[in-house]
């Protein structure tokens, strides 16, 4: 079922796949365990014609040791991926890329600060739907929304976040590969929800610079307006 | 045990009560039972038909239905070919406001986008709401509470018939929302506000209202109905009923009454607001106006989360009930059993926040959430263990109601384990939303609390109505459910791992999803087969209600107070009172003449068995 | 042969049980757990309710009822501590001074209650009509005194659709006060069956005000709470 995984171009993606993989088989050892339990008894003590069955109430102590097992490995599952949690929700990297998304009816709004690298200048420069990024650089996207959630989603980066009206949530990513990957919006937002679809590029920095060039507005500065 | 005179004589006064008051307004538990199990059966059809037509937009998107649809050459050509064709084109042809029902909905024969959103709302609303809680909790709380605890009745029966009534009304205006200009609420089941606060995102008006109004009518309903599940429970045992000694479906049933009693206020306060949002200018959801979109989510999942073990615990107190019967052992644990429910219903209220882990809430908060939800699966872990040992030793048997019940272990298992990714933040970040998620509902409320539902069904139904059940049909609509089930669901998996997103009306818009079209089809078979093999459990179910074998008091040899009486039960249930001299399973005790002791024997099993079964 | 309708009363239930285990002859089963988790429970193994139905169903409407209103509080607290002026600017202050008057008169009407709850035993049903009557007086006017409060505030353009301030205002008090008017009907009703009927003053009038005594109580410890949440903090 692992391959079904979509390609990982993030340097976080490796990482929380790695915890799929480990619940993956904790899960399943757990799931055959049982069922192959199951299905033996059913066979082994399926009727027989005078077949005493025992008379049984249970075991204190055999309760007590299921529930811990159980309990230990749930609990260092949960403190094991802590650590990753905070690093990817709450201790966002500093870097020079901010990228303002603002989701909308149907459509995911980008806004980038422009040459001068702040918002609200009168260069910054606003594109529908298309995420152009370099690789390999950390970039800090500040999530916003219009109207209704939306939830910014981009399966080969494993980043999900949703986007709420009145905040503004920060989210971040590095990808580690170029290519033209594709944005879902994965929160139902309306008649439109399917279909409101976005493109992440990831360019090599070459490239970038060459985008930045020909799309983005001059440096108000240097051209001294 | 049953005095026949006793019986004919409460029978004759049965009759004179005539029909409005004994089929209609009855105060009787049990034939208010049947009628929620009607009102569930009815309902069952609309929510799977919706689920239906979702299967046929997800397999064959934006192509017409089947039989309603129009032709292929007329959508090429124009020209009408069948008399669909013709139909469609007439409607075509007229204004919007003359188009009817249909062509709003499914313009030649083709859903909606926004129509498929209000399907998956409806579906989900109504098998949660009006499926799986009148049946699990409104029938068999009804049908089982004075039988198993050897009570006349209900506390309360007015308050109960009330509470039936109710919820028909509110099962009409969920209905009514189906006609109402603009459609119905299109949403999804949780409403997420401002989507659902505001009708100019969805241009949705009437139907969320309609949706709104219901559910609180429904909470009025449960409400009446907890109360009296609570205090028939806690007063009206019989002589020697302890609440050790109560079957195990009763305890967890009076866990779920607690849980309904508690929770479902929690969300009508939250839908009040969310129509005030809608319908008086308030702004609670909405943030331009100072409002919190989040506060809908948290009040929703406090509620919510709670919400879904009332779904699963009848269900598992079910399955409590029957495997001890047909492995003829006493249930394993019967303590850590009890214990682990009260576990669920405290833990219930602490983990809402799982829902919420990519919403946007303060992260650290994911991380406390985390745990207590991990700290929930541990009650669950112990009842499945439980089950596990019961069979262990036993002398097993496979009628219908064992097969459902063994079908409810092994999928609550893989519904539960796959609640676990999701309970793990990180790797939720990928699954969130997708269809992993659709995958564990259906696991843990179809493999779970439907399963359950058949189990109980087939088990209580010769004391409900007098008749056994086919067992041959059983057995086929068993495999055409189970098999068909696994191959509708299990293949979600692959699409959540692969990101398919949930509630998207047509996945081949995506690239990354083209890959899928084939396993969407063959879900979306599958799921025709489970829609369709229902069918026969229908047929049997009425066939037999006339035509099955007659039933006698206890036909399968169970030990609760509920097979002491006749089949069906008269009127007041007992003729004398039962008296109960120990625990719900007492099977196959060393000594004993046969293989189980009923609760009202007056025998010493200790003495008997020279140990009482130990251990426990 | 007992073979009771429906609708049987629970009194009769208790002496039914008797009767039959009576009947029965079986003293103490053999082989009991001993369960002190239950109160119904004697030595004997026998239930019988300490408590009567109508007062648990009574009692676990008001623990539904707690939590109707902890969903509103939990909205009104999200709000209050996540806002930065409060109340926002240009909103009306509301009526601390007239309303600590309005609480005493509330929490006055719960010490008559319970005060009347202790002359149930007496069983001088004119007296306790009376007391009843001046809690009921009480309720009512707490209920005018919030009623011109509320048009004054509406007169300084505080309204339901007048932001969160304004929203959490009128549903959480108004949530209260539609509680206290049912209080207000439902007392109404119990004394005027009391005054009105011929019967004696028996077990089932000493149980319906003490009914309507523990709705009252629930009503009026609320109040404090709403009082100092919404007016003070
Ligand atoms: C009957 C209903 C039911 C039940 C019982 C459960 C049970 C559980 N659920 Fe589920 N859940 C839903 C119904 C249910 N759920 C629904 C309807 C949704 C979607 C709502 C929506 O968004 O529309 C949902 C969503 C949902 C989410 C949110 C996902 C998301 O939107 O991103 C999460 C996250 O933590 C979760 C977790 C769990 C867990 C941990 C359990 C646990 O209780 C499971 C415990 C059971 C087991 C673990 C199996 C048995 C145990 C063993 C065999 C022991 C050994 C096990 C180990 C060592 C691992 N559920
Ligand atoms: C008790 C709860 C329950 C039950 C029983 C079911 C049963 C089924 N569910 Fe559903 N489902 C939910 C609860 C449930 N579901 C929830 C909570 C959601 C989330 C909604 C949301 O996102 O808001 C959901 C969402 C959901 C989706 C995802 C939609 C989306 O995200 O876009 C899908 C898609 O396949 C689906 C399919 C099915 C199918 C095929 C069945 C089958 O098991 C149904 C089988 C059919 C029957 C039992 C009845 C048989 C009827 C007929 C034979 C009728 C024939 C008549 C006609 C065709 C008119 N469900
Ligand atoms: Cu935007 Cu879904
Ligand atoms: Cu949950």
């Amino acid at each position: 079922m692992l391959d079904w995984l979509p390609p990982n171009i993030s340097t976080i993606g490796q990482e929380i796949d790695n915890f799929f993989y480990v619940i993956y088989y904790i899960t399943n050892t757990v799931f055959f365990l049982v069922m192959a339990t199951l299905i033996y008894f059913l066979i082994k003590y399926r009727y027989k014609e005078g077949r005493e069955a025992k008379y049984y109430h249970g075991n204190n102590t055999l309760e007590v040791v299921w529930a811990s097992v159980t309990l230990v490995a749930l609990l260092i599952l949960a403190l094991a991926s802590q650590p990753l949690w905070s690093k990817i929700k709450q201790d966002i990297p500093p870097s020079d890329i901010v990228v303002q998304i603002t989701g909308k009816q149907f459509n995911w709004e980008v806004l980038y600060p422009g040459p001068d690298n702040i918002f609200g200048t009168g260069d910054d420069y606003q594109i529908d739907n298309n995420l152009h990024v370099p690789v390999n650089r950390v970039v800090r996207i500040v999530l916003k929304s219009k109207d209704v959630i939306h939830s910014f989603f981009v399966p080969s980066l494993r980043l999900k976040q949703d986007a709420i009206p009145g905040r503004e949530i920060l989210a971040w990513f590095e990808a580690n590969k170029t290519g033209k990957y594709e944005i879902p919006c994965a929160e139902l937002c309306g008649f439109g929800h399917s279909g409101m679809l976005g493109y992440l590029f990831v360019h090599s920095p070459e490239d970038y610079q060459k985008w930045q060039q020909e799309t983005w507005p001059p440096d108000i500065e240097e051209v001294g307006l | 045990m049953t005095s026949a005179t006793a019986v004919k004589e409460v029978h004759t006064t049965h009759e004179r009560q005539g029909f409005l008051k004994t089929y209609i307004f009855s105060l009787d538990h049990k034939m208010i039972a049947k009628q929620f199990l009607l009102l569930g059966l009815f309902m069952i059809w609309i929510g799977g038909g919706l689920a239906l037509l979702l299967r046929w937009q997800l397999a064959y998107p934006e192509q017409p239905l089947p039989l309603i649809g129009a032709s292929e050459q007329y959508l090429e050509t124009g020209e009408p070919q069948s008399s669909m064709d013709r139909f469609w084109d007439s409607e075509l042809s007229k204004s919007d406001d003359e188009q009817g029902w249909l062509t709003k909905r499914m313009p030649v024969g083709i859903i909606t986008p926004a129509f498929y959103n209000a399907l998956f709302t409806m579906h989900a609303t109504i098998m949660i709401f009006f499926v799986v809680m009148p049946i699990l909790i409104g029938c068999f709380g009804n049908f089982l509470i004075p039988l198993m605890i050897g009570a006349g009745d209900m506390a309360f029966p007015s308050l109960n018939m009330l509470s039936f009534w109710i919820a028909v009304l509110a099962g009409i205006i969920m209905i009514a929302g189906f006609l109402v200009p603009g459609g119905h609420a299109a949403s999804g089941w949780t409403a997420y506000a401002p989507l659902s606060s505001d009708p100019t995102w969805t241009g949705v008006d009437w139907g969320q209202n309609l949706w709104c109004i219901s559910l609180v009518v429904l909470g009025i309903s449960s409400l009446m109905g907890s109360i009296n599940y609570i205090t028939t429970i806690i007063n009206m045992r019989a002589p020697g009923m302890t609440f050790m000694r109560l079957p195990l479906v009763i305890w967890s049933l009076f866990i779920v009454a607690i849980l309904l009693l508690l929770a479902l206020p929690v969300l009508t306060a939250a839908i009040a607001m969310l129509l005030f949002d809608r319908l008086a200018g308030t702004t609670f959801f909405n943030a331009a106006g100072g409002g919190d979109p989040l506060l809908w989510q948290h009040l929703f999942w406090f509620f919510g989360h709670p919400e879904v073990y009332i779904l699963i615990l009848p269900a598992m107190g079910v399955v409590s009930e029957i495997l001890p019967v047909f492995s003829r052992k006493p249930i394993f644990g019967y303590k850590a059993m009890v214990l682990a429910l009260s576990g669920i219903a405290f833990l219930g209220w602490i983990v809402w926040g799982h829902h919420m882990f990519q919403s946007g809430m303060n992260p650290a908060l994911g991380a406390t959430f985390m745990i207590s939800t991990m700290l929930i699966s541990v009650p669950s872990a112990i009842k499945t263990f439980n089950w596990l040992g019961t069979l262990w030793g036993g002398n097993i048997t496979f009628p219908a109601p064992m097969l459902n019940a063994l079908a409810f272990v092994s999928m609550f298992v893989i519904g539960g384990l796959s609640g676990i990714y999701m309970a793990s933040t990180v790797v939720d970040i990928f699954i969130h939303d997708t269809y992993y998620i659709v995958a564990h509902i259906h696991y843990v409320v179809f493999g779970g609390s439907i399963f359950g539902l058949f189990a109980a069904a087939y088990y209580w139904f010769p004391k409900m109505f007098g008749r056994m059940m086919n067992q041959t049909l059983s057995k086929v609509h068993f495999w055409f459910t189970f098999i068909p089930f696994n191959c509708t669901f299990f293949p979600m998996h692959i699409l959540g791992i692969g990101g398919h997103m949930r509630r998207i009306y047509n996945p081949m818009q995506y690239e990354f999803l083209q890959q899928f079209e084939g396993w969407n089809i063959f879900i979306s078979i599958s799921a025709f087969v489970l829609g369709f093999s229902q069918l026969i459990f229908l047929f049997n179910f009425f066939w037999s209600m006339f035509k099955g074998k007659k039933a006698d008091d206890n036909p399968w040899k169970a030990t609760t107070l509920e097979w002491t009486t006749a089949t069906p039960p008269p009127h007041g249930n007992f003729d004398v009172l039962p008296t109960v001299y120990h625990g719900p399973c007492e099977y196959s005790v060393p000594g004993a003449k046969k293989d189980f002791t009923m609760q009202t024997e007056n025998v010493d099993l200790q003495a008997m068995s020279g140990n009482g079964g130990n251990g426990a | 042969m007992t073979s009771r309708t429906a609708d049987f009363d629970q009194i009769e239930l208790a002496e039914d049980t008797r009767e039959v285990r009576k009947r029965h002859g079986s003293g103490a089963p053999p082989g009991i757990i001993d369960d002190d988790f239950d109160p119904g429970n004697d030595a004997n193994g026998e239930t019988r309710p300490s408590i009567g139905n109508a007062f648990i169903a009574t009692l676990l409407f008001l623990g539904a009822d707690i939590m109707l209103f902890a969903g509103l509080i939990g909205a009104f607290v999200v709000f209050r501590y996540g806002a930065e002026n409060w109340p926002p600017p240009g909103q009306p202050r509301l009526p601390v001074g007239v309303t600590a008057i309005n609480t005493a008169i509330l929490l006055l009407s719960g010490f008559l209650m319970a005060h009347t709850w202790r002359l149930l035993a007496g069983r001088n049903r004119h007296q306790i009509v009376k007391w009843l009557l001046a809690v009921l007086a009480l309720g009512v006017a707490f209920l005018m005194v919030q009623g011109y409060e509320w048009l004054r505030l509406l007169d300084f353009g505080l309204k339901l659709s007048s932001g969160v301030f304004g929203a959490t205002f009128y549903t959480l008090i108004g949530c209260h006060a539609l509680h206290v008017i049912g209080a207000v009907i439902w007392l109404s009703a119990v004394s005027l069956r009391i005054r009105l009927s011929s019967h004696a003053f028996d077990e089932r009038r000493i149980e319906s005000v003490k009914l309507i005594g523990m709705y009252w109580f629930l009503v009026v410890a609320l109040w404090p709470i709403l009082y100092g949440l919404v007016y003070w903090s």
